[in-house]
């Protein structure tokens, strides 16, 4: 039992979640200023 | 309703005030053709981020789907995930990126337009504005009703009434100030949604007595789980359904990967990526994404689940039975009963956002199809902004007619519907369309057409939770469903996605050959 949860796939879930969010948050963080331009014309 | 009504009157009228000024400038900002369909292509990264999450989330995903965690339990966390992950992450960085460099270079105005510059194909833009025209006022109709079944006791007015006063005065400001309108309202409405989200996750951690309290409550009612739950395959609240069981079924192939690869493909989010500027302006929207999403369906199922402590440790009920037996009353009960009386407002306003950010997105982007890609494509007219407002009215006028006549059994199904329409129909046709180098018109045109009909034979024949309302295989062959279970429980998307993607990867990969043999010759 983790915080509660007996199933891990039910805390994976939890983690992914919050991770990936992170994850956004870092990729905005480490891409902000990479992108200008590039129409691709 | 527990909140003085006056109160709640006072609030919603000044909330609808706030929305309208913010549509008006909006309004002040839209000059030209590409102001009103692309808002400029110069979107804040900020607005850009708020106006997709609030657009992707609308009512039914906080009570339709959080009434689905108070009745299914938290397995429905890996729908956020997916909504995280692709949704946002995915979404922006692989398909972002290329639509909003793609649609600039070719000067792409919407979806079907993106498809027809890229293949290079009007029957592709005729065939996507089609599927657009049709199917989205159900999906329209929903969120319709849903804002009307909100206004109707919050303000005191009779069903048929809130739900044209919610249609007239949403399409009001998206009539007049187009995208720019939108996002900005979005923005104001996203801001709204994420308030009412973060207080309620919090109001209700202290109703349960803490996260770790609150779990271990709900793990502890497992043996709790009706009888027809159970034999269907339901384990308890935190732990996931048994592997192969019809349950199992609905939660991940309908509700977590049809809603979760779903929302790849819709046309009224693809046409965010191009109000960007720049990919700089992406990159910076996926910082505000990912969290706010996490906030808004990470939020609803967890305190879904959760709603089962209160209701149990206060009336000795699970949600479902102190709802009465209907899903959607689960969160407004909890809401009511659980919150204090100024959340309920706060709440009540988040909901309002949620849904007229959906349905002014909506009523854009079919308003737009219906002049840009079916009327007037390829003509001068198709960039008058008068023209585009007449489809937006036109549009909402039958959505509207739609959500006054449908049968509400296939109203309730549908969001997962359009959602599954949208991937199978526009997904892998869209995907190889910003990546190859050479796309095949050929295998676009089949790939489109074969989802949208798969998914419409699996969807009417097969997938009984849609089958059942239609009736249309009850008439054709006097029984609901051609096949039994477990196939009934199988979503559409799981059967026509792959098939649509088939299509479309062996004819291109055929084109791709083809064509340097033709070339030799």
């Amino acid at each position: 039992m983790l915080f509660g949860i007996p199933d891990l796939q039910i805390v994976l879930g939890y983690g992914l979640s919050i991770g990936l969010a992170l994850a956004c948050i870092v990729y905005g963080w480490l891409y902000w200023n990479e992108g200008d331009g590039g129409n691709g014309s | 309703m527990a909140v003085n009504t006056l109160t709640m009157t006072a609030l919603v009228l000044i909330y609808l005030a706030a929305t309208l000024i913010i549509g008006y400038l909006g309004y002040k900002k839209t000059k030209s053709s590409e102001d009103y369909l692309v808002a400029g292509r110069c979107s804040h990264p900020v607005i850009i981020a708020l106006s997709y999450g609030a657009t992707f989330i609308s009512t039914s995903a906080i009570i339709g789907f959080g009434g689905q965690a108070a009745n299914l339990g938290m397995s429905l966390i890996w729908l956020t995930v997916l909504n995280i992950g692709v949704g946002i992450l995915l979404a922006f960085v692989l398909f972002g990126k290329k639509t909003r460099e793609i649609g600039h270079r070719l000067s792409a105005v919407t979806f079907p337009d993106l498809m027809c510059k890229i293949y290079k194909s009007p029957v592709l833009q005729y065939i996507a504005g089609f599927i657009i025209v049709v199917s989205m006022p159900l999906y329209t109709a929903a969120i319709l009703i849903g804002g009307a079944r909100f206004i109707e006791p919050t303000l005191g007015i009779d069903y048929t009434t809130a739900l044209i006063l919610f249609a007239v005065i949403t399409a009001g400001y998206v009539v007049f100030g187009g995208l720019i309108a939108v996002m900005y309202t979005d923005a104001f409405q996203g801001t709204i949604m994420l308030i009412g989200m973060t207080v309620l996750l919090a109001l209700t951690l202290v109703a349960v007595g803490g996260w770790t309290t609150g779990a271990t409550a709900l793990t502890n009612m497992a043996d709790l789980v009706p009888k027809a739950l159970a034999s269907q395959g339901m384990t308890g609240w935190t732990t996931m359904p048994e592997l192969g069981s019809p349950i199992w079924f609905t939660v991940i192939t309908t509700l977590v990967l049809g809603v979760g690869i779903g929302v790849l493909a819709q046309p009224q989010l693809v046409v965010r990526f191009m109000t960007a500027k720049d990919n700089k302006s992406l990159n910076r929207a996926i910082l505000v994404g990912g969290p706010f999403i996490l906030m808004m369906t990470g939020v609803a199922f967890t305190v879904g689940a959760l709603s089962n402590v209160y209701f149990y440790q206060t009336s000795g009920k699970i949600a479902i039975d102190a709802a009465g037996g209907n899903v959607d009353a689960i969160m407004p009960l909890f809401i009511n009963q659980a919150m204090p009386e100024i959340f309920v407002v706060i709440f009540m306003l988040t909901l309002l956002s949620a849904a007229m950010s959906t349905l002014s997105a909506l009523y854009h982007a079919m308003g737009t199809a219906l002049i840009c890609d079916l009327w007037g494509r390829g003509k001068e007219c198709a960039l008058s902004l008068k023209a585009h407002q007449a489809g937006i009215v036109i549009m909402m006028v039958l959505s509207t007619i739609l959500a006054l006549l449908m049968p509400i059994s296939i109203i309730a199904r549908a969001t997962v519907m359009f959602m599954g329409l949208c991937a199978c129909a526009f997904l892998p046709a869209f995907a190889v369309g910003v990546y190859a180098k050479a796309p095949s018109t050929k295998a676009a045109l089949y790939s489109m057409v074969t989802g949208a009909v798969v998914w419409f034979v699996w969807t009417a024949f097969f997938h009984a939770a849609e089958a059942k309302p239609l009736g249309l295989c009850q008439a054709l062959f006097g029984k609901v469903t051609l096949l039994g279970a477990p196939w009934t429980a199988v979503d559409p998307i799981v059967i026509a996605l792959p098939i649509s993607l088939i299509v479309m990867v062996v004819m291109q990969v055929q084109a791709g050959k083809a064509q340097p043999a033709a070339t030799a010759v």
